[in-house]
């Protein structure tokens, strides 16, 4: 099977009575063509034509944020919570250079976005001129691909293929910097680009997917292990289906949460440095591993060599280059997840002891919340309250979240029945995501309650958003828990430091409903457990944005934590 | 050593190789691909890079591992994920002899 997977520029096609237009308006009008309504921007000198046409497209909805940044992950969660290609603009220099975190962010979770950067006029390229970097340069590590435009007459085809490109296959970022000039230039010629295909197969072969089977057929313990690639493919109900039909245990990388039910039977959870015991131990001890859109990245296997360590293996991924990177596996699948999922019909495994070995270990790991809250009262257990909020939120709510802590209660606490519920920074673990990603969820997804789950520090990072909030009304749910720490890097002191808290305390923020009330958003101050409960009655019933500010003990940390370097069995806990 | 320093630390695995990558003629074609070897984890040792009639290029690398997990062949299979990169295989001793 071939698929084409890349556009080759062709000869230049000249028609007479086409009119002159510019490259910024080639460039807005092929956006539209591609579907694009939403774009995250900011403007400034290289990109003032684009910025100059924008008004003319009625189609395009521009959301002015107050920082590329925030544009860039505003896109990214746009992008997550609809399962389309997000757009982002910025200029040329510091704007580009701003933009870069959330290029990475996108290219580390395999999220399809459109970066769009001004650039200085094609003549001053290289005169290290005003607000001229090299983006495309310093972005190459970051991008799926990108491109420097030299003629307008090659948008139309470029932006095609700049769609396709982010979209295919493994999705990721691609960057297409614009010099003025360019933008500027008017013409009447249209490059035609056509597909180029590099052939890729649609699926696993055949022989390879019977060999699959009876590796399942044979496993005493096996053991499903999937990730964020399982959204990505499409391949939900196709996962569930064969999970359903095997009837073998499950556990998740934090990406892939969402993908099972978190209350499915026959789910144990997240595994990993923060992964819960359960789901941990049975990949120390199954003998087969199916892994199904998932990477072996180290925070879900600790020590590699340790990591299932009397598994065989069966790897199922889009991306031909994670199999045997960095674990030798016993059959791959290639090519769509989705249609592998389906392929695979094993019949129900025989591991009935395995099974239960695992689903009593569940049960005796579950999580006591009246019990915990009861210890830290009168103040708020964080993990209780996360809890407790998804609970209440409509099952249709999406999750974004910061870095830290907090993202760690929130994967283990909160309640997700499908992947785009969870939208977190997992392989770049930036700060400041959540808030810019909650508001570009919410208005990907305006039916869908949206919640950003904060930190204190990682809020900080770019709270300027609430001004974008405000602007455009956007009614994001806001939950900020507070523990006056970068409550992550304070516990790894703690631990692993000799707790010498150097440069994590934060006992000097500010008041954070103040500063969300001075950007005119509702917002108040939570401090005792027995206030917690009408709290996310009015976070959940109040319509416009709203900020849940928690005071939570600085002390308190994240358990199990399987320490750096380790193998997963070795988890601590408090 | 404290647990995080011996993270960092790898030995070189000594693992050698020449590749050819067959490159498309598009803006940061070569830097992308030598870009992606260094980054992966190898040193050049000789690099030869030709233009083709039809525009593409041929480039010859010989490379050596810096250390950390290493692969000929997950390094062939994450050249060719990138969009400009036709192919890109190992090429044994004596092919390479055969063809000089
Ligand atoms: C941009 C960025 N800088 C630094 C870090 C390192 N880091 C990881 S977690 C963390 C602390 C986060 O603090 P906070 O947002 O308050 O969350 P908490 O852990 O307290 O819940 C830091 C500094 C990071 N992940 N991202
Ligand atoms: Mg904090």
């Amino acid at each position: 099977m071939t698929t084409a997977t890349q556009f080759e520029k062709q000869a230049t096609e000249k028609i007479a009575d086409r009119p002159a237009k510019s490259g910024s308006q080639l460039l807005l009008e092929s956006l539209v063509e591609q579907g694009v309504e939403t774009i995250f921007g900011y403007p400034g000198g290289a990109i003032m034509p684009v910025y100059d046409v924008l008004p003319t497209i009625p189609q395009l909805r521009h959301i002015l944020c107050r920082h590329e940044q925030g544009c860039g992950m505003a896109a990214i969660g746009y992008a997550r919570a609809t399962g389309r290609t997000g757009t982002a603009f910025a200029t040329s220099g510091p704007g580009a250079t701003n933009l870069i975190t959330a290029i990475a962010d996108a290219y580390l979770d395999s999220v399809p976005v459109v970066f769009v950067t001004g650039q200085v006029p094609s003549n001053l390229m290289g005169t290290d001129a005003f607000q001229e970097v090299d983006i495309f340069g310093m972005t190459l590590p970051v991008v799926k691909h990108s491109y420097i435009v030299r003629d307008p007459a090659d948008i139309p085809g470029m932006v095609a293929e700049a769609y396709f490109i982010a979209a295919e296959g493994r999705p990721g970022p691609v960057l297409i910097d614009l010099p003025k000039d360019v933008a500027n230039a008017m013409t009447t010629e249209r490059h035609k680009w056509r597909p180029y295909p590099k052939v890729k197969p649609e699926m696993g072969q055949s022989d390879y997917i019977s060999k699959a089977e009876a590796l399942i057929r044979e496993a005493q313990k096996p053991l499903f292990y999937i990730g964020g690639g399982i959204a990505q493919g499409d391949g939900v109900k196709e996962l569930r289906d064969l999970v359903e039909r095997t009837d073998i245990p499950v556990v998740s990388t934090l990406k892939g949460l969402g993908a099972m039910p978190s209350d499915h039977p026959q789910f144990l959870g997240m595994l990993g440095m923060h992964g819960l015991k359960a789901a941990n131990y049975a990949v120390q001890e199954c003998d087969l591993l199916i892994v199904a859109g998932a990477r072996f990245d180290d925070r879900a296997t600790g020590k590699l060599d340790t990591f299932a360590p009397h598994a065989k293996v069966i790897h199922m991924d889009i991306d031909i280059a994670e199999i045997n990177k960095l674990r030798k596996v016993d059959v791959y699948l290639d090519g769509s997840l989705k249609k592998n999922l389906e392929a695979l019909n094993p019949g129900r495994s025989e591991c009935d002891d395995w099974r239960e070995l695992c689903y009593s270990r569940r049960a005796m790991h579950e999580w006591d919340y009246e019990g915990a809250q009861a210890k830290a009262s009168p103040g708020v257990y964080a993990p209780k309250l996360l809890h407790d909020l998804s609970r209440r939120a409509d099952d249709s709510a999406i999750i974004t979240c910061d870095v830290g802590q907090h993202q760690m209660w929130v994967a283990q606490h909160c309640y997700f029945d499908e992947p785009k519920d969870h939208i977190t920074s997992g392989g770049l673990g930036t700060m400041g995501f959540g808030l810019p990603a909650g508001l570009g969820a919410k208005l990907g997804a305006p039916e869908r309650t949206v919640i950003t789950v904060s930190g204190d520090g990682s809020i900080m990072m770019n709270i300027q958003e609430l001004a974008t909030l405000f602007r455009y009304d956007i009614p994001l749910k806001i939950v900020l828990l507070d523990n006056s720490a970068l409550g992550m890097v304070r516990q790894w002191q703690e631990v692993f430091f000799d707790k010498n808290y150097s440069e994590t305390n934060m006992d000097d923020n500010p008041d954070f409903a103040l500063v969300a009330k001075a950007f005119q958003i509702d917002a108040f101050t939570v401090t005792t457990a027995d206030e917690v409960d009408v709290g996310i009655d009015r976070l959940l019933e109040t319509d416009g944005p709203i900020l849940m500010h928690v005071k939570i003990d600085p002390n308190e940390n994240v358990w199990p934590l399987v320490p750096p370097g380790r193998s997963n069995a070795d988890m601590m806990e408090r | 050593m404290t647990q995080l320093q011996r993270d960092k630390t790898f030995e070189p695995s000594g693992v050698q190789g020449k590749l050819k990558i067959v490159l498309h003629d598009v803006s940061g074609t070569l830097i992308r691909a030598l870009g992606t070897i260094e980054r992966r984890g190898y040193d050049y040792r000789d690099v030869h890079c030709t233009q083709r009639v039809d525009g593409d290029f041929d480039l010859l690398v010989h490379i050596e591992d810096t250390g950390g997990p290493s692969n000929l062949d997950t390094l062939c299979k994450q050249l060719e994920r990138l969009y400009n990169v036709v192919s890109a295989e190992k090429v044994g001793r004596r092919r390479h002899a055969e063809r000089a």
